[in-house]
């Protein structure tokens, strides 16, 4: 063993082991530890933690939170501790999830405490973008939204369902990827949104948003919202679409003002009452 | 006082004799010998084993229900469990009454007619379980009118075919240091033939036998070369204990030849699964396949499909034994589409390869070289920044069971594309604790699977249907030229010679177990454990 292994052995065994002598079992490791574990971080700044929790943030994270944590489909997460946060809330964010959005619980089986802490201290290593003050009118922004977007999605209970519930929208997404999406970014469509073309064999032509398939149906909302089911064999043509139904917002259709105080908008939706954010 | 028991003794004796008289005129239970387990499907009202026969078949003589009337196969009944959790279990049928296992340790006996419970088990499991992939069971082995089975606290058990009581209850190991029990028994002659899951909690993988009467252990096997046996330098590294916490763990139940007198085990993974500087060399005996004497346990010979695995590649696939004519000669082998892409075809009796050939894209290994070792491609190692491999960790195969048809001599298999992004990084063992050492980054886009037919002779492919999604469905066939598989929900029937989908039934959740066959009252039934349902479908009698 070598001599860091050895002290991160001897940390982790002083933050972790329970006091009785038995070896631990899952429920051990779950409750107890859930309410006796830190609230700082006691892994931070040790470097076998920071590699190793490079390596988990990369097969883990950065999918979604890109490479550098800066943000990509999900939050940037640099600058989470200059704005107040703590480790203590982040590591209930990773163990509990962010309810309404990709973000899932960590699965305590699965993933240790350890594992949390070690993805902390790396993510601390890394470099905070500063952050800008927002831009834009968000009152304005919702009225943009009922114009523009609401006949597709819904927030807090008001829109269409063609598209995703953008009630929580602002925890899930940072402002620079939904600005990609309303410029016309396809890159990446959240599951069960994809778009699909259907030709009966009557001539019939559908499009819509493919909600389930098997190898003998399809399952598709279609623009106008009918849900319905489709035999493959009863199809002329069956294509998924590499495109979103979304209609890309260029600046003929959204200027960068209007986009502006659209992104305000979108990024304080986080499930309550945004205008009042 | 008296006149009450000389009552009583004269009840008994009335009661006895009408037993007795009773007995006279019906068939007596019968008890299943290990001839019977020798004859496989020979009698068709019976599946009496895991792959249906020691080969591992999985290919019943049955011809009721053919290519030309499978589309009128329709639902008779079905048996909804009262147990969250799905089946992975092959069911055993024994005079007209089917017994299973599901999930967290429950079983049934079940009218093989009408589906009706006759008795339930449900063992009183313990707080704080570990079992890292699924709390499942792949099902009963029988002897006598005893079933057998492994639990998830790493117990091998005893239950009495009739009342469904334990008869005997051994621990195999301590279930708190990651320990537990999912694998079908494999039984032998007198012996119940378990092992135990755990490599991804660092636990030291074993083959177990018991003795079918009193549960006593018989024999062990580690898989695991400890500093005694033959292949303990294979594991080297910076950690000098890796071989006590390196995986090699047993969830797949193995295959018997008796005239060998040999029982085949594929091993799992060795631990932790992605890192492999703390276990330098090939870490013998995981990811391989060993032939172990049936009676004694000793190691005959081995074979390591992959040798000092770093990607989760369990061979803990259901090896299945043939006799092949190849180069015109015919050849006793084992057949093995293993989890890390490769089919292989290896002389059973000496462990000798004799093809082994990808069945999927594998970006890890380039071939097999003629003396039996994979030829690693460049840039295959997990790292701390990630590194492409196909297939994934879930492998281009699993513990979903092939089947195999010696007439046209077609293996059909479940093959799975896929790749991932391998991560490494260090982890520390710490007992009943994960144990990984990385992760994997499953990239969607890769995903597909298929249902393959394998010309054993070539290794070539035959055919394939192609599923809207990764499929964990068992594979069936049965000497009239079908072949039962699925996916997406789909139970389906194939022509067996060309591939053609005959028959489909949307039964509603993945699929996870494989179809079995049985007759009763001279009627075939395909029965598919499938989620929480049994599913018993017949040709409809309109």
């Amino acid at each position: 063993m070598s001599r860091t292994v050895a002290v991160m052995a001897i940390v982790l065994t002083i933050a972790f082991r329970p006091v009785h002598g038995r070896a631990p079992i899952a429920q051990d490791r779950v409750a107890p530890r859930a309410d006796a574990r830190p609230t700082k971080n006691p892994l931070e700044g040790n470097a076998l933690a920071i590699s190793n929790g490079a390596a988990m943030f990369r097969n883990r994270c950065a999918g979604c939170h890109g490479p550098d944590a800066h943000g990509f489909l999900g939050p940037d997460l640099t600058g989470f501790w200059g704005a107040g946060g703590t480790d203590d809330r982040m590591f209930d964010i990773v163990r509990r999830g962010v309810p309404g959005t990709e973000m899932i619980a960590a699965d305590p089986l699965r993933v240790l405490d350890r594992d949390i802490w070690q993805v902390l201290a790396y993510i601390r290593t890394l470099g905070a973008v500063p952050a800008t003050p927002p831009t834009g009118d968000a009152a304005n922004g919702e009225r943009v939204f009922r114009a523009n977007c609401s006949g597709c999605h819904m927030v807090n209970g008001r829109g269409g369902q063609l598209g995703p519930d953008l009630s929580r929208i602002g925890s899930a997404r940072p402002r620079a990827g939904l600005a990609g999406k309303l410029r016309g970014s396809s890159a990446f469509i959240r599951p069960g949104y994809e778009a699909v073309t259907l030709v009966t064999r009557g001539g019939e032509r559908i499009r819509g948003i493919k909600k389930n398939e098997d190898e003998f149906s399809v399952q598709v909302m279609d623009t106008r919202e009918r849900l319905q089911g489709y035999l493959k064999a009863n199809l002329a043509e069956y294509t998924s679409d590499k495109q979103s139904l979304m209609p890309v917002y260029g600046s003929d259709r959204l200027n960068d003002i209007q986009l502006d105080d659209l992104l305000r908008y979108l990024t304080g939706l986080r499930g309550g009452d945004a205008t009042r954010q | 006082m008296r006149a009450v028991m000389a009552r009583i003794v004269q009840a008994t004796v009335v009661a006895a004799a009408v037993c007795s008289s009773l007995a006279a005129q019906q068939p007596a239970s019968s008890q299943v010998t290990a001839q019977d387990l020798r004859d496989g499907l020979k009698n068709p009202t019976r599946w009496i084993t895991y792959g249906g026969d020691y080969g591992n078949h999985r290919h019943s003589p049955l011809t009721q229900i053919t290519p030309a009337n499978v589309a009128r196969l329709t639902p008779q009944w079905q048996f909804q469990t009262d147990t969250l959790g799905k089946f992975e279990a092959a069911p055993l049928v024994l005079d007209g009454v089917v017994y299973v296992t599901g999930p967290l340790d429950t079983g049934w006996a079940i009218d093989a007619r009408t589906g009706r419970q006759i008795w339930r088990y449900r063992r009183d499991l313990p707080s704080g379980l570990i079992a890292c992939c699924g709390l499942v069971n792949r099902g009963f082995g029988v002897l006598g009118d005893r079933l057998f089975k492994t639990t998830l606290d790493a117990h091998v058990v005893a239950i009495s075919r009739k009342t469904g009581a334990i008869e005997w209850d051994t621990a195999m190991e301590d279930f708190r240091h990651g320990y537990s029990g999912t694998t079908a028994p494999l039984v032998v002659k007198d012996k119940v033939i378990v092992g135990v899951a755990g490599a991804e909690y660092g636990v030291r993988g074993f083959i177990d036998a018991y003795d079918a009467q009193t549960g006593k252990q018989a024999w062990r096997f580690y898989t695991t070369a400890g500093p005694d046996d033959p292949g303990h330098g294979t594991w080297r590294g910076s950690d000098p204990k890796a071989w006590e916490h390196g995986g090699g763990s047993i969830w797949v139940p193995g295959a018997y030849d008796p005239e060998l007198n040999l029982v085949y085990w594929g091993t799992g993974n060795a631990g932790p699964d992605y890192s492999g500087l703390e276990r330098e060399g090939d870490n013998l005996y995981t990811a391989s396949i060993v032939a172990l004497d049936a009676d004694s346990g000793k190691l005959r010979w081995h074979y390591q499909f992959t040798p000092h695995d770093t990607w989760d590649y369990d061979s803990t696939q259901m090896p299945v034994l043939a006799d092949v004519t190849l180069g015109g000669q015919l050849r006793k082998v084992v057949l093995f589409a293993n989890r890390n892409g490769f089919f292989y075809v290896l002389d059973r009796a000496t462990g000798k390869l004799i093809r082994g050939k990808p069945f999927i894209e594998t970006t890890w290994a380039k071939e097999i070289r003629a003396d039996g070792r994979p030829i690693l491609l460049p840039n295959s190692v997990p790292s701390d920044e990630g590194t492409r491999v196909c297939p994934d960790q879930s492998g281009g195969t699993n513990w979903m069971a092939p089947s195999f048809d010696p007439a046209l001599g077609l293996f059909f298999v479940t093959a799975r594309e896929s790749c991932g992004i391998f991560f490494t990084w260090k982890d520390d063992y710490t007992p009943g604790e994960a144990f990984r050492g990385g992760a994997v980054q499953r990239l969607v886009e890769t995903q597909s699977s298929t249902l393959r037919a394998i010309d054993v002779t070539t290794g070539e492919r035959r055919w394939e249907f192609p599923y809207t999604s990764q499929s964990w469905a068992g594979v069936l066939s049965t000497a009239s030229g079908l072949v039962f598989a699925g996916g997406s929900g789909n139970v389906m029937a194939f022509d067996a010679k060309s591939g053609k989908n005959l028959w489909h039934f949307q039964i509603g959740s993945s699929l996870y177990a494989g179809a079995i066959t049985y007759l009763v009252d001279d009627k075939q039934y395909v029965l598919m454990p499938a989620g929480t349902t049994l599913t018993a479908f017949a040709i409809a009698e309109f």
